[in-house]
């Protein structure tokens, strides 16, 4: 406290783009609550798929059986794994509304929206590296067991390499689809509530509603919540799909994966919408 | 430089700031002083741009804040509640801003130096006291070196050294030139601090002059205790327009009007008095008649404000 002043800040110093993904990288990493979300993710992910693999017997399989059994085993953990990238992405933004830093932050980027591109992209970013390291991690212990079992799967073959990748990208869209859903309900409780509620329990309503009801369409609709049509991201599809049953709708990977996609800017959308008129 | 034109701010039914236009200027210190709720912290939101403004406009150095390439170095400020996410620590908290505009880390640690912070920097801010909490506010409101500082409170919570250490170092800073515009609840601390000062009531202004003219008004508005045998004659001699005179137990007090003015009236009268005392008007005596009463202070507001 002796010195009034000390160093000036720089005279190039301004805002840049650059430096807001700086910003919110440090943010990132400077929770415990990130690194605890990300190191039960890796550990979920690979016991899980360790105790799948344990639990096989490699009697009379085909190599498709093989192909999708390495696939399932690792990806068995990404099910678990959703629900606490949803809360922790819901966490990246609502604990700055619920601790007051939300002001910090938008009185260093005024123009607020940069600021919330910048939490999604860095989330988004870690959220695939943490995911890939933790199927990487899977694939080798799932390896390690069903090799041990008599069972030898090539998890290089594309058809399971891909749904793995596949599965590391729908955690990372579905946490950023979370982040988004937290800033536009800004509560941690709300927030935590509705990234769960739409991954969770709409899916069970509407199957509990198909099968009361018999109708087709709770199905149809259920086909393009996130969690399914992203689910195509990571599912093992064997060679030609089973013909369609007349009026259920049938997604391919793509369609899937762009259906998730489109989930993540509308949503992305509104919030930037909100974040732009609201008060602070 | 803060200019503010008919800034207006509603929330719902709730007018918080009315039709509300002055200017900060810079070299100087200005004070903001105003009763609970009257619209104080939501005027340094609007600044900041983190309140939208239902009408009005309000610009710092000539342009709407967010407007500016470097927000952070046009202004530092500190709001009233703790704006930091108490799961970091408080240097972490410093470098995610300074980052956003390139600020070094040198400059992250000189100004922990500044706010006496060094030993509790790595500490999670959610342990921290009122005033450590105040005191890394003012850490962020300085990250920029900012042309404007704008300080919400910033001797709440603070200890007797952290209060003259901001007093020193607003001083400093408007004695480079700049802007500094802070909020407060004590007339005391404002005559201490500042040059100027505003006075907000109900979301609009009371009183916009420099403190010396507030300071001279409040001696004058001083009261006078007088006892007297007369007390009904020396009453009706000061029953002139302005003149309060309350009867409490046989002591007369008498505001409105000077002791040498009642001593000469009773002298001239033949009336004797036991007593004739002034009684000195605290600074936040002339500052709570300021609140109370707006209507005595619009037309010196309107002369200056417009
Ligand atoms: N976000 C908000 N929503 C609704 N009303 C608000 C909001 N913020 C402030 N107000 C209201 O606006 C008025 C002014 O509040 P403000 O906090 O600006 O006063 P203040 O002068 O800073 O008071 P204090 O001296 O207590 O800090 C108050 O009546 C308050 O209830
Ligand atoms: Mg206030």
């Amino acid at each position: 406290m002796s010195a009034i002043v000390a160093s000036s800040p720089g005279h190039l110093s301004r805002l840049s783009f650059g430096g807001i993904l700086r910003s919110e990288w440090i943010k990132l990493r400077s929770l415990r609550s990130t690194a605890w979300c990300y190191a039960i993710v890796i550990a979920v992910t690979i016991g899980l798929g360790a105790l799948y693999s344990l639990n096989t017997q490699g009697q009379g399989l085909t190599a498709d059986d093989i192909r999708g059994l390495a696939v399932g085993s690792s990806t068995l953990g990404v099910n678990f794994a959703q629900l606490v990238i949803a809360v922790l992405g819901a966490l990246m933004i609502t604990g700055e509304y619920g601790t007051g830093m939300i002001r910090s932050t938008l009185a260093a980027v005024p123009k607020r929206v940069p600021a919330l591109i910048a939490k999604c992209l860095v989330f988004g970013v870690a959220t695939f590296v943490v995911s890939a390291i933790a199927l990487a991690g899977t694939a080798v212990a799932s390896w390690l067991v069903l090799s041990n079992n008599g069972i030898h799967a090539d998890f290089f073959d594309g058809r399971v390499l891909l749904p793995l990748l596949g599965a590391a990208g729908y955690l990372a869209l579905i946490g950023v689809l979370s982040l988004a859903l937290g800033a536009i309900i800004r509560s941690s409780a709300g927030g935590i509530a509705v990234a769960l509620g739409l991954i969770l329990v709409a899916p069970l309503i509407l199957r509990i509603l198909a099968s009361v009801t018999r109708a087709v369409w709770p199905v149809n609709v259920s086909a393009f919540l996130p969690n399914s049509a992203g689910g195509l991201l990571w599912a093992y599809t064997s060679g030609p799909t089973a013909p369609a049953q007349s009026g259920y709708i049938v997604l391919t990977t793509l369609q899937g994966g762009l259906i998730l996609g489109a989930w993540v800017i509308v949503a992305f959308v509104i919030a930037a919408i909100l974040l732009k008129r609201r008060d602070a | 430089m803060i200019e503010a034109v008919g800034l207006t701010k509603r929330f719902g039914q709730r007018t918080a700031v009315d039709d509300v236009s002055f200017t900060v200027r810079p070299g100087l210190v200005t004070g903001f002083l105003g009763p609970n709720g009257a619209g104080k912290s939501t005027t340094m939101r609007l600044i900041t741009g983190l309140d939208r403004a239902s009408a009005g406009t309000v610009t710092v150095n000539g342009k709407p804040y967010a407007e500016h390439r470097a927000p952070l170095r046009e202004v530092g400020v500190l709001l009233d509640a703790k704006a930091v996410h108490t799961g970091r620590s408080a240097r972490n908290h410093l470098l995610a801003l300074a980052a956003t505009h390139g600020i070094g880390r040198k400059r992250v640690d000189a100004v922990i130096g500044m706010a006496g912070l060094e030993s509790v920097a790595r500490q999670r801010v959610g342990n921290f006291s009122l005033g450590m909490g105040q005191r890394l506010g003012i850490a962020a409101a300085l990250l920029g070196d900012p042309a404007t500082l704008i300080l919400d409170e910033p001797v709440n919570g603070l200890d007797p050294e952290g209060v003259i250490w901001v007093r020193n170092l607003v001083r400093h800073i408007a004695s480079q030139g700049k802007t500094v515009f802070l909020s407060s609840h004590l007339m005391s601390e404002m005559a201490l601090t500042a040059d100027h000062i505003i006075v907000l009531g109900r979301g609009r202004i009371i009183a916009d002059a420099p403190v010396s003219d507030i300071l001279a008004q409040a001696k004058g508005a001083g009261a006078v205790r007088v006892r007297t045998p007369d007390i009904a004659r020396l009453t009706g001699l000061l029953g002139e327009p302005g003149v309060v005179v309350t009867n409490e137990e046989n002591v007369l007090e008498v505001s409105g009007i000077t002791a040498a003015h009642i001593g000469e009236l009773a002298a001239h009268a033949g009336i004797v008095l036991h007593e004739l005392t002034p009684i000195a008007s605290s600074l936040e005596d002339a500052y709570l008649a300021l609140t109370q009463d707006d209507v005595e202070y619009r037309s010196t507001d309107e002369g200056s404000a417009a």
